[in-house]
């Protein structure tokens, strides 16, 4: 026996969840095939645009304005940083995205909304292995070894995720009723690319500053992620870090509650 | 319980704004604006200014205190005219959207199916969006496994289930979205105007399909604007008229005569 009532989907909200649990996989190997079928271009496409941001910032930054890597290559740096912050991007402006660009199903079918951002974090995470198979490459190239503290870094991925699924899921919500943050989120990216230490190091942001720039949890994220990589020579700002964390966490449990808390009428509204 | 679906004093509210179209951020910062800017030209300046600007909201009410009862292995029509409701009425069935009041007891598996194909992925193969579609309709992979051959033999594109549905025809598109829906087998499914899809001879067999189904002691709810197919299908019928429940009868032949006699007027 099943009772429809004003405010009913709320009820067994987790449950329903796992009843469709073959839907999220259905999902997730849509998005993976579509993206991987034409196998060079897919795969290549995952990688080409992290290692080409790679080169020109390290083209610009490392050579150009000459910044300090504290010894290590350049390029490895700027990978490090690339990589959590495409990652963080990706999930930002996929989530946001995600009931526009599935209306066709949210005005059609029922079920638990939620299916779409933790299907782009599958999605992401996937995404994020191939790109980071790239990572490992290079530090065997350049002789890095890695220290016991990359156990930490799966902490950094999930911090980074968390932050953006968040953050994704209250402009998810927002873009439904209001379009304008289709325009922002891209404008925010493009800038934070800059704000966040993707390529340089947070070491060179002067003391006094230091405050103000862990203001923004990507900082501390990326200087955890590359803390794990070479602990010796990239100190970790903790204070930055606890921040970035604390922000995470809090941004993933307000982003789920706006999300469902305009769930039921994101049908009505779209 | 004899009854497959209660439905009882269910009615939806929508809010409609004049004024705005509520589509953007500047839009409700200018709506804000001139709130507070008419607030202190009353208090301040003591003068009560229309603003022709003014957003101003009205209730709409899609469905008014509607109940009937649909008895299990029945078939029920729903007629109205547009904006009679029904649309709301299947859409609170399928729980895309929620009642503003009121309640619907529902006995047993139920499956609804407002359009076919959605979810259809075109760079994916019919093969990929049989399992996709079928899994975003509520079917279990089991059973989908199960019922594959069944589905792609019906839908007549054995040939072409391994190419991506972007190469398609449009025919052989709706026939293999409409083969997947046909298969769900719930106890109780609701149905909106998919029926007519293919040629002729896939017309056919569909509504052979759909007779399949509805022998097997399924209940369906059946909104469809075409006549001939409810007195073929139906036998219970409801009329919504402006969100109201107008009338619940068994005799097909007066629902249909209220509802086109709506329709038409005889001056």
């Amino acid at each position: 026996m099943q009772i429809i009532e004003a405010q009913t989907i709320a009820k067994d909200y987790w449950k329903n969840l796992w009843k469709r649990r073959e839907l999220l996989y259905y999902l997730a190997r849509r998005d993976l095939i579509v993206r991987y079928k034409q196998t060079f271009v897919g795969v290549a496409w995952v990688v080409i645009k992290p290692f080409l941001t790679m080169v020109v910032f390290t083209v610009i930054f490392g050579q150009l304005a000459n910044m300090d890597s504290k010894g290590l290559p350049y390029a490895f740096i700027v990978y490090a940083g690339v990589l959590p912050w495409f990652l963080f991007a990706s999930l930002l402006a996929t989530t946001s995205d995600c009931l526009l660009a599935n209306s066709g199903m949210l005005t059609k079918v029922y079920f638990p909304r939620l299916i779409f951002p933790i299907n782009i974090f599958i999605v992401s995470m996937v995404d994020f292995v191939v790109s980071f198979s790239l990572l490992v490459a290079m530090m065997i190239w350049y002789q890095i070894a890695p220290s016991w503290q990359i156990i930490f870094f799966p902490v950094f991925i999930l911090m980074t995720a968390a932050f953006a699924l968040g953050l994704g899921m209250i402009a998810a919500t927002l873009n439904v009723k209001y379009r304008d943050f289709q325009q922002l989120i891209p404008f925010i990216l493009q800038l934070g690319i800059y704000l966040s230490p993707v390529g340089y190091l947070n070491a060179i942001v002067p003391r006094k500053w230091e405050v103000i720039y862990s203001l923004n949890p990507m900082a501390g994220i990326i200087n955890g992620f590359r803390w794990c990589l070479a602990p010796d020579v990239m100190p970790l700002y903790w204070p930055g870090v606890i921040f970035a964390a604390v922000v995470s966490i809090t941004f993933l449990i307000i982003g789920i509650k706006v999300f469902r808390a305009a769930e039921n009428s994101f049908a009505d509204t779209i | 319980m004899t009854y497959a679906i209660k439905v009882d004093h269910l009615s939806k509210k929508y809010t409609i704004q004049h004024g705005a179209s509520s589509g953007s951020l500047k839009e409700l910062v200018e709506h804000y604006r001139r709130k507070i800017q008419k607030k202190i030209s009353t208090k301040v300046f003591n003068n009560t200014v229309v603003d022709p600007f003014e957003v101003t909201t009205e209730d709409f009410w899609a469905l008014n205190n509607v109940s009937f009862e649909i008895r299990k292995g029945a078939k029920l029509g729903v007629m109205g005219r547009n904006g009679a409701g029904k649309s709301t009425l299947l859409k609170i069935l399928s729980r895309i959207t929620e009642p503003s009041s009121g309640s619907i007891r529902i006995d047993g598996s139920i499956s609804s199916l407002l359009e076919i194909g959605t979810g259809f992925h075109p760079e994916l193969s019919g093969r990929e969006n049989v399992f996709l579609n079928g899994a975003i309709l509520g079917m279990k992979r089991v059973d989908i496994q199960r019922k594959f051959d069944e589905i792609v033999e019906f839908s007549e594109i054995e040939q072409f289930i391994d190419t991506p549905v972007k190469r398609y025809s449009s025919g052989m598109y709706v026939r293999l979205a409409f083969s997947v829906a046909s298969h769900l087998e719930p106890d109780i499914l609701i149905l909106d105007e998919v029926l007519a899809v293919g040629d002729v001879a896939f017309q056919k067999k569909s509504l052979k399909k759909m007779q399949d189904i509805s022998n097997s002691g399924a209940t369906i709810v059946f909104v469809n604007h075409g006549i001939e197919a409810i007195k073929q299908f139906c036998d219970q019928a409801i009329v919504l008229q402006k969100g109201k429940l107008v009338l619940n009868t068994t005799d097909i032949n007066q629902a249909i005569e209220l509802y086109t006699g709506e329709t038409y007027d005889p001056k």
